[in-house]
């Protein structure tokens, strides 16, 4: 069973008297455990497939199944618990708790949660932020940190609730090139390590590179779909 | 919730400046408030702590049609014999004195000047049971039953540059009727001095012995009034002893009428009614700029955390949630605020109590100008409680959240694509 399922997905966005197509009869599957990237250059709607993929945004048409549930079918309260539950978010610009540390930062997800004891939620917490390399880091607040260390913490945030599935949106486009590296590498070792799928929106030659699966889109429409490894 | 309490606090002090500057126009409006409240409490305490123990005691009874002439001291409405009624009335428990006396118009004539008073006949044995004239005795002693002396406030005694030792010449007006107005008038000395805190008192009265008043006055043994001193434990009780008061002195078919302090004062009383009413227009004022300070850095916070807010929708937080943790915002704001408020108008009322607030230094025509609505003179304290700390602080409060509402909402009804894509 597929955990993502594109079926002649169309996404109109209505800006004024206009009408802007951003996604036209879009279809694809991803099997759990991939590490994608779908790219194109601005507009092709690369953000667009993230923000349905990570049920911020419903299709005009078609459907998109998440883990064999149809996401048309499900409340605004219900994504919301798909987002708690099962999606990590990766951002460009980071986007962590700036009144938060870095260990709080990761842990915040878990209290979100909120089933789990405070030991086990420390335990994860920690754990996960030492697998990014910044246990020394705990308790710098993300001003204190530099972008890669600030991206790092973002992943562990993505990670510590051990979702399904991690949504990254030009994840390396505000590092420098070695850093950007660096984050990828890390990506990749926590998806060979546990498994949880990640896909990429991205113009970034080296990170279409290092995807295991390439997607590129142009208008809305995918024009090709390859497998690399 | 309590990870969104902590987020939600730390997020308060953000932006230090803007949230000192809102904590302190918070603070700065709830402190005025309790400062006014106090302040208007301590005054309400203290007219009518002067109007009961300087002028009305709790209860008077009056010869009919007396009360509805009562400002122009007939002398033709009296209560004969009224001592024949003081024991009934001292058995009714909760009764703790009983005096009568009589009021009269007169003048005070130093040779140069003559100025109009309210003359005040007392049983000088009784009278400081229900009064504190004899307490607030600045010069000069207490007058007896036999004297021909009379005693006078500082204010009158100023006016007329006299002292006690002096000697003058007391007009008693003994008819005010127009066609047959008449007056009597003998040579009094000024036994004593006092200064009972009540201006109206201080400035416009006289006493002199009951016997003394009768003779000049012609009436042996009329009164114009019985005035009943209560039980600190039984003032609020006032109405019903009133009924018993007035059923006991009409035992013997007669139909006097007995009114309570709260009748014969009902003109202050009216006055500070409204008083409080124009004070809550003022309060309403103080907390709208309040409520705007605190929407306005709600506003800015939510336009300057949008794109947090989508990143909290995308973490998968609920628009409950989010609607939660601004409400939260707001509510520390109005807890921290509320709380300096109380710390600072609490302070200050409480300065305002032990100092009080003079009035002397603004000239004298604005003093007599308060005098005329306030029985109090010259400096004003403050009555600070604890329910008036506790229901301002709890009202901040509410008003806070209820302020940072329309904010919150705002941020919990975000779009989050927009939101994540906001610069």
């Amino acid at each position: 069973m597929p955990l993502i399922q594109f079926r002649d997905v169309s996404k109109i966005y209505h800006t004024g008297k206009v009408d802007f197509p951003a996604l036209d009869q879009v279809s694809f599957t991803v099997e759990a455990g991939e590490f994608l990237s779908i790219a194109g250059p601005s507009g092709s709607g690369k953000t667009t497939i993230l923000n349905i993929v990570g049920c911020l945004d419903r299709p005009t048409a078609g459907s998109f199944h998440f883990n064999d549930r149809n996401i048309a079918e499900q409340s605004s309260n219900q994504l919301a618990d798909i987002r708690r539950h099962h999606i990590g978010f990766v951002f460009q610009t980071f986007n962590l708790i700036p009144v938060l540390s870095a260990f709080e930062n990761v842990e915040f997800p878990l209290l979100m949660k909120g089933d789990m004891s405070p030991r086990e939620r420390k335990r994860l917490a920690e754990e996960m932020l030492a697998e990014v390399g910044l246990a020394g880091f705990r308790n710098r607040k993300p001003a204190e940190m530099s972008g890669g260390q600030q991206q790092r913490v973002a992943i562990a945030r993505a990670l510590v609730k051990q979702p399904s599935l991690v949504l990254a949106d030009e994840p390396t486009a505000n590092l420098d090139s070695q850093t950007g590296r660096e984050i990828l590498e890390l990506m990749k070792t926590m998806n060979e390590k546990t498994g949880t799928t990640f896909l990429f929106s991205t113009h970034d030659r080296m990170v279409m590179d290092r995807a295991d699966r390439l997607i590129l889109l142009k208008d809305g429409k995918i024009s090709s779909d390859e497998k690399r490894r | 919730m309590l990870p969104y309490l902590k987020l939600a606090f730390r997020n308060i002090f953000r932006f230090k400046r803007r949230t000192f500057i809102t904590f302190l126009a918070t603070s700065v409006g709830l402190s005025l408030l309790i400062v006014t409240i106090s302040l208007m409490n301590g005054i309400d305490k203290d007219s009518i702590s002067n109007i009961i123990n300087c002028q009305t005691s709790h209860i008077k009874i009056f010869a009919p049609g007396y009360y509805e002439k009562r400002d122009e001291y007939p002398l033709d409405l009296t209560i004969g014999d009224p001592s024949q009624h003081y024991s009934a009335l001292l058995a009714i428990p909760g009764v703790q004195a009983v005096e009568s006396r009589i009021l009269f118009g007169a003048t005070l004539i130093n040779g140069a000047d003559e100025l109009p008073c309210l003359g005040v006949a007392v049983e000088t044995d009784r009278d400081p049971d229900l009064f504190k004239i004899k307490e607030s005795i600045l010069q000069g002693s207490w007058i007896e039953a036999n004297d021909l002396k009379i005693l006078i406030g500082t204010d009158l005694a100023k006016d007329l540059r006299i002292g006690a030792g002096d000697t003058l010449t007391l007009r008693l007006i003994t008819s005010t009727d127009k066609e047959n107005f008449s007056w009597n008038a003998v040579d009094v000395e000024i036994k004593g001095v006092f200064e009972s805190g009540d201006p109206n008192v201080d400035r416009g009265r006289i006493f002199i012995p009951m016997a003394a008043a009768r003779e000049g006055l012609g009436l042996p043994d009329q009164a114009s009034e019985i005035v009943v001193r209560l039980d600190t434990a039984w003032e609020k009780r006032i109405e019903s002893l009133q009924a018993q008061i007035q059923q006991t002195v009409n035992k013997g078919s007669s139909d006097f009428e007995a009114y309570s302090w709260k009748q014969l004062a009902s003109g202050f009383l009216a006055v500070s009614k409204m008083k409080t009413r124009n004070s809550i227009i003022i309060f309403g004022i103080m907390l709208l700029i309040a409520v705007v300070g605190i929407v306005n850095t709600m506003l800015m916070t939510v336009m300057e955390r949008t794109r947090e807010i989508g990143m909290l929708t995308a973490m998968g937080m609920k628009q409950r949630e989010i609607l939660r943790l601004f409400l939260y915002e707001g509510g520390f704001i109005g807890l921290i605020g509320s709380f300096m408020g109380c710390i600072l108008g609490g302070l200050f009322s409480w300065y305002l109590q032990a100092k009080g607030f003079s009035i002397t230094t603004w000239g004298e025509t604005f003093q007599r100008m308060s005098e005329a609505i306030y029985p109090v003179k010259g400096v004003f304290y403050a009555d600070l409680s604890f329910g008036v700390l506790l229901m301002v602080f709890l009202f901040g409060t509410a008003i806070a959240l209820l302020a940072s509402y329309f904010p919150a909402r705002r941020a919990a009804r975000m779009d989050p694509i927009r939101a994540l894509r906001h610069l």
